[in-house]
């Protein structure tokens, strides 16, 4: 009975064998994996998901990043993709100024590709890349309702070099799907479509330090220009990106440090992870007691940090009308050691070994944030969303499974 | 707790990869545009401020792409400092300038000898052997 069964479900998913077979590997490694960490609710369906697996890979999980810093080339995406595994690259063979990013596992479209005017066009109108009538959120909400369903689409390019929509290019459907611009979230359609959703908040001192480190080596651009052309956006920033923050399931908030008086450079950072309560297969991060508030100084006798130190404070508390979990840190890691010392005291990272978040943070030590909790949030959104994924297609493969038995 | 001895062991498993060197990030390096209050970081910069002399600068077309588009947001909001024209031009202005932070950074990650090799796998210099 069950040997017949099996058969029934490798015939199904055989279509999928053609073109996809090293990446069902992958999917298998992470199912059996899962199934023998014990978390997992779906406990006795190891061996049989195996087989089932493969074909609702197909049909992949996505997940919305609403970030101000362009697109695809964020440290954020970077990291992400380095959870999975591989590098993400541009599409090879296409439009060299394509702005999507392709990895093994992950593909990371950027949200500007559906602007319905281009440069000229919103200059013509008056109308900033922030405002919604720049955007077709229909054509967005019609493409990823497509790819969730596992098929191929036909997408825009926005080409940020020219400011014209270049010709289209096909993007085949991903195990992850991720949507990264200002507005994935602003559509009610596509926020439903949404497995999981981050919104990366910087606040005004902060990114006012970080437009001027980025641009002030730019000729032509001086502290005046800079000023101007953040105020200039502010008003359509407000009103139509910043309360797509409500909607997220989880918040990196970016702040100044309280460590040091008067710091006004932006370089030690106040990061905040604001994780909403009762999101479907996401268990939020805590520190020593989940649910309870608490403040903690790793710095002492065990473990010496440099200046200006590290501050975590962990509590629970209401972001927009929702519960939340905050996990917050202050002030920078140093050396490795402050590092593995502050994972082995955090809860429910959804690693797979001790370490792995260090690991993460040292494999790309040279990424900006590295020392810092935007580094190590942003890591650990990326383990939360792995194991996000892996959840969900366990539950994908559980159901047919089910279907099968009887 | 065992974290002592578990970091003692972790520290020497990952020696040699000889990063935690170089954790504080390049972060430092284009702070030095900035004005810095005394930070011990600084000690470190000196290092690192070699590297940042050979850091690459914007491609020439997007660089002037920029400066033209600020010279022009400054004109136009020189008329009316809260029309969309002006809300436009700035936005011009920021998208721009990140497009050529972006360029720059390709630039700095790309080695020559991987991009031709993209193109050319079959090349001498390019052939790869697995024992």
């Amino acid at each position: 009975m069950a040997i017949s069964s099996l058969h029934a479900t490798t015939s199904l998913h055989s279509p999928c064998t053609t073109n996809t077979s090293f990446r069902q590997n992958q999917v298998i490694l992470f199912t059996t994996r899962s199934s023998r960490r014990g978390s997992t609710r779906h406990g006795g369906g190891g061996a049989r998901t195996c087989f089932q697996v493969s074909c609702s890979a197909d049909k992949p999980v996505v997940i919305g990043l609403a970030a101000d810093s362009g697109c695809g080339k964020s440290t954020f995406m970077r990291r992400l993709t380095s959870v999975f595994g591989g590098a993400a690259e541009p599409p090879k063979g296409g439009n060299p100024d394509s702005n999507t990013l392709i990895s093994d596992t992950t593909t990371v479209i950027c949200l500007d590709d559906y602007h319905s005017l281009d440069r000229t066009g919103r200059k013509e109108k008056g109308v900033t890349a922030l405002d919604p009538r720049a955007n077709d959120f229909d054509l967005m909400y019609e493409q990823v309702k497509a790819i969730k369903e596992g098929k191929a689409i036909e997408k825009p390019i926005y080409n940020h070099v020219t400011g014209l929509l270049d010709p289209p290019e096909l993007i085949q459907p991903p195990k992850i799907f991720v949507i990264e611009g200002l507005h994935p979230m602003f559509d009610e359609r596509v926020r439903d479509l949404l497995d999981f959703s981050i919104y990366l908040d910087i606040s005004d001192e902060v990114k006012f330090a970080w437009k001027i480190q980025r641009d002030m080596a730019e000729r032509g651009h001086s502290l005046e220009s800079i000023k101007a052309s953040i105020e200039a956006r502010k008003p359509d920033f407000d009103a139509f990106i910043d309360p797509q923050k409500q909607y997220a399931d989880a918040v990196i908030e970016v702040l100044p440090t309280q460590l040091i008086p008067d710091d006004n450079e932006g370089k030690v950072l106040r990061v905040k992870l604001i994780m909403k309560e009762g999101v479907k297969n996401f268990n939020p991060v805590y520190l020593f007691d989940e649910g309870s508030s608490i403040t903690w100084v790793p710095c002492g006798r065990k473990l010496t940090c440099s200046y200006p130190g590290i501050k975590f404070a962990y509590g629970p508390d209401s972001y927009f009308g929702n519960e939340v979990s905050v996990l917050e840190m202050d002030g920078q890691f140093d050396r490795l050691d402050e590092l593995i010392y502050v994972e082995s005291h955090l809860s429910n990272l959804s690693t797979k070994f001790y370490g792995e978040v260090t690991q993460q943070m040292l494999k790309h030590a040279d990424f900006p944030g590295s020392n810092n909790g935007t580094g190590l949030f942003q890591t650990i959104v990326g383990l939360k969303i792995r194991d996000l994924y892996e959840q969900i297609i366990a539950e994908r493969a559980g159901a047919p499974a089910e279907a099968a038995k009887v | 707790m065992a974290t002592i001895t578990t970091v003692a062991a972790m520290v020497t498993f990952r020696s040699p990869r000889t990063l935690p060197a170089r954790s504080p990030a390049p972060l430092p390096l284009r702070r030095s545009v900035v004005s810095f209050a005394g930070m011990p970081a600084r000690a470190r910069a000196p290092r690192r401020l070699v590297a940042a002399a050979a850091s690459p600068s914007t491609p020439p077309e997007l660089a002037q792409k920029v400066s033209e588009s600020i010279k022009q947001a400054e004109e136009t909001c020189a008329g009316d400092p809260v029309g969309g024209e002006c809300l436009a031009a700035w936005d011009e202005v920021e998208e721009l300038s990140a497009a050529a932070s972006h360029a720059r950074d390709r630039k700095k990650d790309s080695d020559p000898l991987e991009e031709y090799c993209k193109d050319n796998p079959e090349a001498d210099e390019c052939r790869t052997y697995e024992d």
